[in-house]
């Protein structure tokens, strides 16, 4: 049996702008296009009872609700908040499905033990979205998809539905058939004139008898009506590790002196990570005592980075904890758990744009590729002339 | 049930059905095709619950009936059969004996009362097309259908008629996009678009490629297609869902606008391909001034190269794709050279023949 949640953002580009912008909040809001020609990508929940829905063409829209404020959409501003949220449910399971900006199937069924009920992950998720993004997202638990997703939506706005694995049938039979992952008005129509309404009623019935009107969709609709539905939570990674270290030309004692070094291990791990085209979440840092006594210490990251500033900032709060001082002959950074960047084919309806540091990093690697990696750095490492990736580098795969 | 007929007519109906007929089915009798005689002939029926064909042929009938065989094992008989002419006829416990020449065979078959009934279909309204354009635009999108069965909507290609007797065929996987507007004219009498399923489109692709130049009608009624030519007709339901505003994914006109020869490009994508990393197809296609660089590496073979000259004067860029998102594209285009337009290396390309658009290819990039 799975635990599965998923995460759905209220009105999220409208949310965002209310967010954003005082004056908007509590007023009928449209995000949108172009006044004749867009369609409305977003509707305020005080603008919906005027009938405005998202994806609705523009001119409608303002037809329905003249008194409605339109804002043009800012996508970047959605797709950092989007990053934030995503970075939240990474807290709770690694088994994250997105399927939009805004939404997300999560399976937390190996989170139970360290983290409580489903429904208790829910709650925490929903609450981390609203204290540190001061947005609205609603979460339906559930043992299968179809059923979560149903859930979110009749949660909607700003609450949370389990339908535990027990009450499923009963929670479904209930609903209109419209609710069913693949009727669409026809098929809902064919089936209301053969006397079904609800799912419950499809779940009456002989799959032999749907088979018959709705060819092999039929089994496919009798079977979601059943609560069955054995599609898995899909995320996708794969485990190496990149690294970086380095053997000091005499023995080091105290953060101070150790940081620079850590700085520069990660900056190029982080280089290599880009190069190879992958992201890691674990990062571990490596520590050989004058004694040749050798520690890691590991942290895993919020989100998967390629980012050595982000990486940096994972190593030196390990550093603090774990260098007791003593004199140590090396340190090493490295990054596990990467997310296999097999080449990753964009998305013609939902391509996520890069976060800002991917620029930033893209440039400062077209600088180190030409002039070399003494050329532009950190401040701290521009006195030590640069994090020069001719040291000893390590790169493992297990 | 008895009635002659030329093997050749018997062997072109059991063809027709192959493609439909179910074999991992929960109801053997979908393995079959249903035979129908009449006075006025034989009709042969495939019917998998979503698509029927019912063939119509030719036959000396001296004793109407009916009967259901399995599809397979009668076409590998009739294949192999000796004399032009065939004689089949239904014994006891709907047996059925197939006799040519000198050979017998004595087959299982099931009642043809079991057989599900076809949808009837004739308040569709047909409108006469052109076989010739609609396998054009069958073509032009079929590689674009999504094969993810999560993705329902998108397992078939969205068939919108428009203003001025033209119809628009779209096929989207999410990650490209393939779109055709030709000439059909006539009133299918829809409201919107409507979305053939896969199965059912690769069924007419076969059915139009035996005789492009037939007299071909199709219509739409309820949630179904009807498509008639002489000696046949086909039903098959359609996919019920809203297909994705694919208007809003095709840019007007990328920044960087390219043109390049056709034949050249493919073999080179063909080629560097050949080296790209896990099977993926992802090339790096980079524009450099009057250059067009073809590169892919393998992390455990190596790496290759190759190079277009092409008119360009726009800033250098390079941007990952797959390479068979892009070769199945310029594998059904006809014009020796064809517009490539790119934007960044998060914007989709486009691909169309120069001037002329209604044709255009979308392809999303890969980040490599």
């Amino acid at each position: 049996m799975r635990a599965i949640i998923h995460v759905d953002m209220d009105a999220f580009y409208a949310s965002v702008e209310q967010r954003d912008n005082p004056s908007l909040r509590g007023k009928p809001l449209i995000v949108g296009g172009h006044a004749q020609r867009g369609v409305v990508l977003a509707a305020s929940y005080e603008v919906r009872p005027f009938g405005v829905r998202s994806a609705m063409p523009m001119a409608r829209a303002v037809k329905l609700a003249p008194q409605a404020l339109v804002v043009p959409p800012r996508f970047s501003a959605y797709a950092d908040a989007s990053e934030q949220v995503f970075s939240i449910f990474e807290r709770y399971t690694p088994l994250i499905e997105p399927l939009s900006l805004d939404e997300a199937f999560l399976d937390v069924t190996a989170s139970l033990a360290l983290f409580g009920a489903p429904a208790e992950i829910a709650r925490r998720i929903r609450k981390e979205i609203a204290a540190e993004l001061s947005l609205p997202a609603s979460a339906g638990i559930a043992s299968v998809k179809f059923v979560a997703k149903i859930a979110s939506d009749l949660a909607k706005p700003n609450g949370q539905r389990e339908v535990r694995a027990e009450e499923t049938v009963a929670f479904l039979a209930k609903l209109p058939l419209s609710r069913l992952w693949g009727v669409g008005p026809k098929t809902e129509e064919e089936l209301t004139r053969a006397g079904l309404k609800t799912i419950g009623d499809v779940a009456a019935r002989d799959v032999a008898w749907l088979e018959k009107r709705l060819g092999s969709q039929g089994r496919h609709l009798w079977e979601l009506s059943q609560g069955i539905d054995p599609r898995e939570v899909v995320p996708d990674r794969a485990a190496k590790s990149v690294g970086a270290e380095d053997t000091f030309e005499e023995d080091l004692t105290g953060v101070d002196l150790l940081r620079p070094h850590v700085h520069a291990q990660a900056l190029r791990v982080g280089r290599r990570l880009r190069k190879a085209g992958v992201r890691g979440r674990v990062v571990q840092l490596k520590l050989k005592f004058s004694d040749f006594n050798v520690i890691t210490r590991r942290t895993t990251l919020s989100s998967p980075t390629d980012d050595g500033q982000a990486l940096y900032r994972a190593a030196l709060e390990l550093l603090e904890r774990a260098h007791e001082d003593k004199p140590l002959r090396l340190t090493g950074v490295s990054v596990q758990s990467l997310d296999e960047q097999e080449p990753q084919q964009l998305g013609l309806f939902s391509a996520p744009p890069p976060p800002r540091s991917a620029k930033l990093n893209a440039a400062l690697d077209r600088i180190t590729e030409r002039f070399g990696s003494k050329a532009i750095t950190t401040a701290d490492l521009a006195k030590r002339g640069g994090d020069g990736d001719d040291e000893e580098d390590r790169w493992g795969r297990h | 049930m008895e009635f002659r007929i030329a093997t050749d007519e018997l062997k072109k109906a059991l063809y027709r059905a192959q493609g439909i007929v179910e074999r991992k089915t929960t109801m053997p009798i979908l393995a079959n095709v249903l035979v129908n005689a009449t006075k006025s002939g034989v009709t042969v029926t495939a019917f998998d619950l979503d698509i029927g064909i019912v063939s119509e042929h030719p036959a000396e009938v001296s004793k109407p009936g009916a009967v259901t065989l399995s599809a397979k094992y009668v076409f590998d008989i009739v294949q192999n059969l000796p004399d032009a002419q065939v004689t089949l006829k239904k014994l006891a416990n709907n047996y059925v004996d197939i006799s040519s020449g000198s050979a017998h065979f004595k087959i299982v078959g099931m009642a043809a009362e079991e057989y599900p009934k076809l949808p009837k279909e004739e308040s569709a309204p047909l409108v006469q097309i052109s076989g010739n354009t609609l396998l054009e635009m069958i073509k032009k999108t079929q590689f674009a259908i999504s094969s993810d069965e999560t993705r329902y909507i998108l397992n078939g290609v969205y068939f919108e008629p428009q203003a001025g007797g033209k119809v628009r065929m779209v096929a989207t996987d999410g990650h490209r996009l393939s779109l055709i507007e030709r000439e059909l004219t006539g009133d299918f009498k829809l409201k919107g678009g409507v979305i053939i399923p896969r199965k059912g489109l690769m069924e007419l692709k076969r059915l139009l490629d035996e005789a492009p130049d037939a007299e071909c009608h199709l219509g739409f009624a309820e949630n179904s297609a009807l498509f008639k030519k002489p000696g046949l007709t086909m039903v098959m339901r359609l996919i019920d869902g809203q297909f994705p505003e694919y208007q809003r994914v095709i840019p007007k006109e990328g920044e960087k606008v390219v043109m390049v020869p056709k034949m050249s490009f493919l073999e080179s994508l063909k080629r560097i391909a050949l080296l790209s990393a896990d099977k993926s197809y992802a090339v790096r296609i980079g524009l450099e001034e009057n250059k067009l660089l073809i590169t892919a590496n393998n992390p455990d073979l190596g790496e290759a190269r190759d190079v277009l000259e092409v008119a360009y004067r726009g800033g250098d860029i390079t941007i990952g794709f797959n390479a068979r998102y892009l070769t199945d594209v310029l594998s059904v285009m006809e014009t020796d050279e064809v517009s490539f337009e790119l934007g960044d290396e998060h914007s989709p390309g486009v691909i169309h023949a120069p001037g002329d658009r209604s044709f255009t290819a979308v392809v999303m990039p890969m980040r490599v």
